[in-house]
């Protein structure tokens, strides 16, 4: 179907709200409560547009679009609504993009950057509250926190981890764990879906912030997680070739087995490619100490050792244990190799982890 | 916890269609049982109770402002400190109070014996001021009746001060039993006249009724005026779901206390109204969900709705037909936003009181995904009066498009505070000199509750109390709660009050309700505090503009258009307080 936004004919597909339709066709409107994966929610009222013929401003993140409607996203009634909302949420004064970890992926700085915020109008004082950093894996700033309720959606209908709630109200709700109590004492299980959502620097990632890299210096790469036999989509961020912290692959994350989804050890695993201690290279042991080989020659003894125990012994004294981390296709290649190579059932594979 | 509290807990579970319901009632139960706070244990056992992770309810019992985290006084006594009882001189208790007991609101004595808080609208804004003291209400206190209060009180005694609550009714429809005694038992209810309606509807069919509620054209009473019969024919003719009838029994708007005159003095004109209706629309289960404070109102309603079983009234087979209706009363914590209907449902399913995004309305989708009627008190009451006598008859009561009687509460500068009812469409002079006119001269005058435009003096000039005059006068009849003010009033400090309501009462979902309301709080008080610049009165007013119309529910209109009033038509005042 066609509808009309800011005068141009736009397509729609029936069951597309006005936002959907509008970013399809590449026209901005700014949303930061809607999220695909948490759905609408109403809170932020950033979204909000004109429709001919109706009273009011209508959430366009709610709104299914119909035949032939008529959207504004351009009239002074709406803009000063954007205005007052960043206005609104930097009005305590608790925002410093020079040091914020979201610095150049928020979505509050870009709002603020599209409709040409230079320096907040409205200030109120406020007390800081202070950081939580008692997790291992996220930090959270609330006073960053535009209660867009992203997170808390994520948490307790995405990965149904339930530990992420709205408490309080008013001015005075705000985000908590389980019943208020530091995250690192909670039942969180650090698979750091909320921190994917959040659209702002409330709940960012320690990893980068160790590593000191910015969002915007590191590069994905769609890479399939090594861990377990998911196979969640990774975006896995490096710079300079080195890494700096994983996200899950959002675009098209229906058809994902992850479902854009991640858990701890995919989340924050990752990070042991880079460790100094980890194997680069094969070792032997020599006069009984390890020393660096060339795989030809590692290859050879470990050849070497399995023919003489199948002579000695038969080839039921070797067993082979493999990984749930691997693929079917090595798996199945390792099995090939124990009973027809070897000559062995002794197989089998953990699958755990 | 003992196996008394287990059993009660289970029964508690059992009343509802959905478990989680439970959340409210349990946690009220435990906070009595733990002497007046919630404790760790005592939440993760609601959430158990109610199958919900403990997250959610941390997030539900610090969004009610009657259930505590921290242990009070054997005796907490609650000052409600809003607009009328401003007007009434509550500040002078508050003081009283804290001079008498030597701590401030907050606090704590050190016996542990008192704890003093101020709270908000209690809905005793005819009686103010009032003190709430456990689940009850003392109202009308001087000095004097809080040291008689007090003196009871270190003897362990709730001792009886009764309220000088004035009423009277042209009527005789709502307050027909007002000043009757025992009114609120069933056989007085029918020796005047009660459950003579109810029969009469038995013997129509439901469609013949809501036609004749749509004929009488009767207009809700909560607040917006939608009419009623309406309303019913928006459920959905052929669902397979059940439908389930809500009496908004919240009544937190301030200057509002009309409903509580209905429950409280004569409940069985409710749960008659309510039976009608359910009828009328297929429910066979109403719900009268009561704010919390009214606690003992609520137990007033549940024996008249254990006598109305009793007698065949209520539950299967009333009256021997095959008609079923049941009636729960759910009791809230201390929530305004809760009186909007979606946050009321949201709250009887044992959530945060967060309004819902509309649509779907309430008659499509209301209470468990259900078809959903959500109606308030007086509304309700007017139903038996229609059906006895007829859409006709209803008619002559009132002006063209706003008929039938009316519970106007007038607080503030009169000399009879209280509840009176008149046709709709009474001259507002009627009303102030049934009130026994003002007390000195009349400077302004809210006449639906806070969230309407105020009137100056002159603007109320031959005001006509129905739904279209008052909008045609630029404000609204509301909930028809009148607050009087005289030339002592100074409009900023009302204003500054109203923000702070509203700010402590906010969901806190949605941006501009959320930090709008706490940022008008601020500049007004900034304002009044002499610490404020021009400009802070420009961007009141630019914040109040822009608010209207761009939030989730209608809250922020009910803030930002009655601020927008005070600055606009008393400017003069602000701007002093800035120069
Ligand atoms: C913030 C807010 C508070 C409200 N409080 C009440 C209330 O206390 N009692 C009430 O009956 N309606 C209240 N309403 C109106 C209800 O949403 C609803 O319209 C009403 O209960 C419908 O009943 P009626 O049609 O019989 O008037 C409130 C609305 C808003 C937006
Ligand atoms: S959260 Fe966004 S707006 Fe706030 S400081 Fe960080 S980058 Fe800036
Ligand atoms: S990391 Fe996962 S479990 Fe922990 S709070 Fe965030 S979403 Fe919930
Ligand atoms: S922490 Fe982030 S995702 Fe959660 S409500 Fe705040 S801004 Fe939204
Ligand atoms: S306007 Fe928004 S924040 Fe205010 S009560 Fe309604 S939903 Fe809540
Ligand atoms: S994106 Fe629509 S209200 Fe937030």
């Amino acid at each position: 179907m066609k509808i009309t936004i800011d005068g141009r004919s736009v397509d729609a597909q029936p069951g597309q709200t006005v936002l959907d339709a509008a970013r399809a066709a590449g026209i901005w409107i700014p949303a930061l409560c809607y999220h695909p994966k948490t759905g609408k929610a109403g809170r932020c009222r950033a979204c909000v547009v004109e429709v001919e013929g109706q009273r009011g401003l209508k959430e366009s993140c709610a709104l299914p679009v119909r035949e032939g409607m008529v959207v504004r996203t351009d009239t002074p009634r709406i803009h000063s609504v954007r205005r007052m909302i960043v206005e609104l949420l930097l009005s305590e004064g608790h925002h410093n993009c020079i040091s914020c970890q979201a610095n150049g992926i928020c979505e509050l700085q870009d709002m603020a950057y599209h409709l040409g915020i230079d320096r907040p109008g409205l200030r109120i004082d406020s007390h800081p509250t202070p950081l939580d950093d008692s997790s291992p894996g996220i930090l959270r700033e609330s006073d960053k926190c535009i209660h867009c309720g992203r997170c808390v959606a994520a948490c307790q209908n995405g990965v149904v981890n339930q530990v992420l709630a709205f408490a309080h109200r008013g001015s005075h709700a705000r985000v908590v764990c389980d019943d208020d109590v530091p995250m690192g004492q909670s039942s969180c299980v650090q698979c750091g879906e909320c921190v994917q959502v959040c659209p702002v620097g409330a709940l960012t990632l320690k990893q980068p912030r160790e590593r000191k890299i910015r969002p915007y210096e590191a590069r994905p790469t769609k890479v399939t997680c090594p861990y377990c036999g998911v196979g969640c989509q990774i975006d896995l961020y490096t710079k300079d070739n080195r890494y700096a912290y994983a996200m899950a692959h959002e675009q098209d994350w229906q058809e994902q087995p992850n479902q854009g989804m991640l858990c701890v050890k995919g989340r924050f695993g990752l990070d042991f490619v880079d460790a100094p201690d980890r194997l680069r290279h094969p070792l032997v042991r020599k006069n009984g100490e390890l020393v660096e080989a060339s795989w030809d020659e590692a290859l050879d003894r470990v050849a070497a050792g399995f023919k003489e125990i199948k002579e000695k012994h038969g080839p039921d004294a070797i067993g082979f244990l493999t990984s749930a981390k691997v693929t079917n296709e090595e798996n199945y290649a390792f099995s090939r190799f124990a009973r027809a190579v070897i000559g062995t059932n002794n197989i089998d594979h953990c699958a755990r982890l | 916890m003992n196996t008394k509290t287990r059993q009660a807990l289970a029964r508690i579970g059992s009343r509802y269609p959905s478990r989680r319901s439970a959340l409210l009632p349990a946690l009220d139960l435990l906070q009595r049982e733990a002497r007046g706070h919630i404790d760790h244990e005592s939440l993760v056992e609601a959430a158990r109770v109610a199958g919900v992770p403990l997250s959610e309810a941390y997030g539900v019992q610090t969004y009610y402002t009657m259930f505590r985290r921290q242990p009070v006084g054997r005796y907490h006594l609650q000052v409600d400190t809003n607009i009328p009882a401003m007007l009434a001189g509550a500040d002078k208790i508050v003081s009283h109070l804290q001079k008498r007991l030597g701590i401030r609101p907050g606090e704590r004595t050190e016996d542990g014996l008192f704890s003093l808080e101020t709270v908000e609208d209690l809905a005793a804004c005819g009686t103010c001021p009032v003190i709430q003291v456990g689940d009850r209400y003392y109202e009308n206190m001087t000095p004097a009746r809080v040291d008689k209060l007090l003196a009871a009180l270190r003897k362990g005694k709730l001792p009886d001060l009764p309220a000088q609550a004035h009423f009277s009714s042209q009527c005789n429809i709502l307050l027909a039993r007002r000043g009757v005694e025992r009114a609120f038992d069933i056989k007085v209810y029918r020796k005047h006249g009660g459950y003579g309606a109810l029969p009469l509807a038995l013997q129509k069919k439901p469609e013949e009724i809501v036609a004749a509620v749509k004929d009488a054209n009767l207009r809700g009473r909560g607040g917006a005026g939608f009419p009623a019969g309406v309303k019913w024919g928006f459920l959905p003719k052929d669902g397979n779901k059940p439908v389930y009838l809500i009496c908004n029994a919240d009544e937190g708007e301030p200057g509002t206390f009309k409903d509580r005159q209905i429950m409280e003095h004569d409940p069985h004109l409710l749960i008659e109204g309510m039976t009608i209706a359910g009828y009328a629309i297929g429910a066979r289960l109403g719900f009268i969900y009561i704010r919390g404070e009214f606690a003992w109102i609520a137990d007033i309603l549940e024996r008249a709705i254990e006598q109305a079983r009793q007698e065949k009234l209520l539950g299967e087979n009333i009256l021997g037909t095959s008609a079923h209706f049941d009636i729960v009363v759910h009791r809230g914590a201390g929530a305004y936003v809760c009186g909007e209907e979606t946050a009321l449902i949201e709250s009887l399913e044992g959530k945060r009181g967060n309004p819902r995004l509309k649509p779907p309305f309430p008659a499509a989708v209301g209470l468990y995904g259900c078809p959903t009627i959500v109606n308030n008190v007086e509304t309700l009451a007017n139903v038996p009066y229609i059906v006895q006598h007829g859409a006709e008859a209803y008619k002559r009561i009132g002006t063209p498009n706003n008929f039938g009687p009316k519970i106007f509460g007038i607080s503030g500068h009169v000399r009879r505070p209280g509840t009176y009812e008149y046709p709709l469409g009474t001259p507002l002079d009627e009303l102030l000199r049934a009130a026994g006119g003002v007390v000195g001269r009349l400077k302004a005058v809210i006449v639906g509750g806070l969230s309407v435009p105020i009137l100056t003096a002159k603007e109320a000039r031959g005001l006509v109390m129905d739904y279209d005059s008052c909008l045609k006068a630029g404000t609204m009849l509301g909930s028809g709660g009148i607050m009087v003010m005289n030339q002592s009033v100074r409009i900023p400090r009302v204003a500054l009050r109203a923000i702070e309501f509203y700010a402590h009462e906010s969901c806190g979902q949605c941006t501009p309700c959320r930090q709008g309301s706490r940022v008008v709080a601020e500049l007004l008080r900034r304002i009044c505090e002499r610490r404020g610049a021009a400009q802070d009165i420009e961007r009141v007013l630019e914040l109040c503009a822009t608010i209207k119309g761009s939030t989730l529910c209608p809250t922020g209109d009910a803030f930002a258009t009655p601020i927008e009033a005070m600055v606009k038509k008393f400017r003069p005042e602000f701007e002093a307080l800035v120069r």
